[in-house]
């Protein structure tokens, strides 16, 4: 009776864990496909500048990239719970996200911008948002960066599964943050009334987060010798100019 | 700026339908899980078998005291925390086991109510005319029972087929997944959530149909 216990037990274990075995290829990208321009679907298309990158990469690696898409709260879960192996979305290296994971090298360097509804003379930089409603993406570093504030506790922060830019334009909320390539390709391709309000307010360094274990670093090292190399043959800067006309990948 | 964008509605109207089966086949799995799973419990409770009866309860408690949302996380995040071999619980199949369980609980209440609601004369009848226990069942009770189940069956069905819309949470692209990726790429989102509405409400305005049409069938021995 106990064995056969045991070698049931064993017999499930092997069956639960052959996938895990087996899973050499493809490498498994979380993305949210709601962040425009850097992951978006068109007509049911996954494009955008995180998703060409992350192609280039995969090909320079010899892996086939399987993208999955989800809510961008659900991203790290996903990474966590050992789904995906990476998430490319515009992930910003935190104090906090180094805690729990390794990053790889940088490959956007950008900055967090304050947004309004177009013609909102009341907000014109971040020192304005105090006393206002603000809106961040859910589980984005942007939260973090207003709570760092100095007078933090004046603004009424506001978290966002999506939509943030449309709640903004309706009025709804008095700005959003967000970095500020993303913001300047939504209010010149978008019809939505927005503008930027003052510079940027905080450097942000992007990179993929892996988890922190012996295959995770092994990972990490691979997609940092595919950055360089991708680097080197200037097809960073050729994605970057192709979705946002300048060069994000360098500081 | 036109008030609505008729092109791009028309344009996603194909792209959205194409997620349309994956809603379904979430939803009719569910159902026909859920629907043996809740009358398994019903049978339970009404037959009062002891353990199994207050593990029911349990469940059911457990299940129709927590939200769906919270339920999917759990068998989606949680598990592989046990075991990191659990990763094998992908999103539709987190989905399917937390709609199966979620809608078993209330359903399980509902057929018990329509079996403990057919009148006790009618089984003592069956059985003082020499029936057995599972011929009375069969012949008695449950057409009468299955009668009085249906609507609100039917109920859960539908409202099963809308749960499917937080499967995006789990990295499933289901219907409303689907729809939530096209609004945040063109950033016209009334005109995207329109159609996804329509599209829903199509869906359910055909299983009212089946069910008005299911109901006249099982009330044609019983209608004077």
């Amino acid at each position: 009776m106990k064995t056969l216990l045991i070698n049931t037990l064993l017999m499930i274990s092997l069956v639960v864990s052959a996938p895990l075995l087996a899973q050499e290829d493809p490498l498994k990208v979380g993305m949210s496909g709601q962040y425009f321009p850097f992951t978006f679907v068109e007509q049911d298309t996954l494009k955008g500048f995180d998703v060409d990158i992350m192609k280039a990469i995969g090909e320079e690696m010899g892996r086939e990239i399987q993208f999955e898409t989800a809510n961008f709260s659900g991203l790290m879960g996903m990474l966590e719970s050992g789904r995906i192996d990476t998430v490319a979305n515009q992930i910003t290296i935190t104090e906090d996200r180094q805690k729990a994971y390794i990053f790889s090298a940088p490959y956007v360097y950008d900055g967090a911008q304050v947004v309004t509804k177009k013609g909102n003379t009341e907000v014109e930089n971040v020192e304005d948002l105090k006393g206002k409603t603000v809106a961040v993406n859910l589980g984005s570093n942007f939260e973090a960066l207003l709570r760092e504030l100095p007078y933090a506790d004046q603004i009424d922060i506001k978290t966002y599964e999506s939509n943030l830019e449309r709640d903004t334009a309706l009025g709804r909320v008095d700005a959003f943050v967000m970095d500020r390539v993303s913001a300047s390709q939504i209010i010149k391709e978008k019809p939505l009334p927005l503008e930027l309000a003052g510079p940027t307010f905080s450097q942000i360094t992007n990179a993929y987060p892996f988890r922190d274990t012996e295959a995770g670093r092994e990972l990490r090292d691979e997609v940092n010798k595919a950055l360089a190399s991708l680097r080197d043959k200037g097809e960073l800067k050729a994605i970057s100019k192709k979705w946002f006309g300048t060069d994000i990948t360098r500081p | 700026m036109d008030v609505l964008n008729v092109d791009y509605m028309v344009g996603l109207i194909p792209v959205l339908l194409g997620y349309l089966p994956l809603t379904l086949q979430l939803a009719g799995t569910g159902m026909a899980l859920a629907l043996i799973l809740a009358c398994l419990f019903a049978v339970v409770r009404v037959l009062g078998i002891p353990v199994l009866n207050q593990l029911t309860i349990v469940f059911i408690s457990f299940f129709r005291g927590t939200p769906l949302l919270v339920q999917l996380f759990l068998f989606y995040y949680g598990l592989p925390q046990l075991a990191s071999g659990l990763t094998v619980i992908d999103g539709v199949t987190a989905t399917i086991m937390g709609l199966t369980m979620h809608f078993s609980a209330y359903m399980a209440e509902s057929i018990r109510a329509a079996i403990v609601g057919v009148d006790r004369s009618q089984t003592e009848a069956a059985l003082s005319i020499g029936m057995t226990n599972g011929q009375m069942m069969r012949r008695i009770v449950l057409p009468q029972a299955t009668r009085v189940a249906l609507p609100t069956l039917m109920n859960y069905f539908i409202d099963m087929i809308k749960a499917t819309s937080l499967a995006f949470t789990l990295g499933v692209t289901e219907l409303m997944g689907a729809t939530q990726k096209e609004a945040a790429g063109s950033f016209l989102y009334f005109e995207a959530f329109i159609v996804a509405a329509v599209i829903y409400w199509i869906v359910v305005e055909m299983l009212s149909k089946l069910q008005y049409y299911l109901e006249i069938r099982l009330n044609k021995a019983y209608s004077r």
